[in-house]
């Protein structure tokens, strides 16, 4: 799948093309696998948040008020992929 | 590195493309040009080669690959062609490194070459090789950006050859 293809699927809004692009990357090729690893990286989320920890907000808060969006979803992607790492579960060949 | 004429000599595997592109649908331009092939200008013993990998390695504290990008990394990395494997590290997601990590040569041969070279049988190295990471799904930003610049950077090495090796 190219770039094309990608660009292609935002302008008909094939959402399904786009998330199937995401998953591919998440699971190394395999869909079924990304999809687990999307939730892995959401499960792995939650669970630092249970017992309400105190968090940075203002870290938060600043960064989403003074970042661009690409910026943010390149932090986006790298918080899937630490998140993941997290889990103790990691399936990839290799290492960021 | 002297080039011949398109008469001179067929390019390799010619259906190349295609066949990419019938695995990975639209992810490489479809090529109908004519890529020249070269041959070397005076014996290896006397010659200085660039090595090219798309093996992720890069000098320790460099700035790491970005694996984590949906559409991949246009960039590369000069590896000093003197450098100890200890001094490497490899950033990638989309191959083992298993293998690797026990000995860098298996994917970047770089103590090999010295030793060639130690040995005569290579002229000399080049002072960088290059590397980069093989994910990048813009075949078009891939050959503008990251080919280009590559190719102007081993240029500037003023290399008689180039050892390619896909990761």
């Amino acid at each position: 799948m190219s770039l094309n293809y990608l660009n292609e699927a935002v302008e008909s809004g094939d959402t399904e093309q786009l998330i199937r692009y995401v998953r591919l990357h998440f699971g190394d090729g395999n869909e079924k696998n990304g999809r687990k690893e999307i939730d892995k990286a959401w499960i792995e989320a939650l669970k630092l948040l249970l017992d309400v920890p105190a968090t940075d907000r203002e870290f938060i808060l600043k960064t989403l008020g003074e970042k661009d969006a690409a910026t943010l979803a390149h932090l986006f992607f790298h918080l899937h992929f630490y998140f993941v790492g997290r889990s103790g579960e990691w399936i990839h060949d290799g290492e960021l | 590195m002297e080039n011949f004429k398109e008469t001179d000599l067929k390019q390799l595997r010619p259906g190349l493309w295609a066949t990419v592109n019938e695995r990975y649908p639209g992810s490489m331009i479809t090529k109908t040009d004519f890529v020249p092939l070269a041959r070397l200008k005076k014996p290896l013993p006397e010659s200085r080669i660039a090595f090219i990998s798309t093996a992720g390695v890069q000098p320790k504290n460099s700035l790491p690959f970005d694996t984590v990008h949906p559409v991949g990394d246009y960039t590369f990395r000069r590896v000093p062609s003197r450098s100890k494997p200890e001094d490497l590290e490899i950033h990638q997601l989309k191959y083992p490194t298993v293998g690797a990590k026990r000995d860098l040569n298996v994917i970047f041969p770089i103590e090999r070459l010295q030793e060639l070279t130690e040995e005569k049988i290579i002229g000399e190295l080049a002072p960088n090789f290059f590397s980069f990471i093989g994910y990048n799904m813009d075949a078009l930003k891939l050959e503008q950006t990251l080919a280009e610049d590559l190719a102007d950077a081993v240029e500037a090495e003023k290399p008689d050859g180039a050892l390619l090796a896909p990761a």
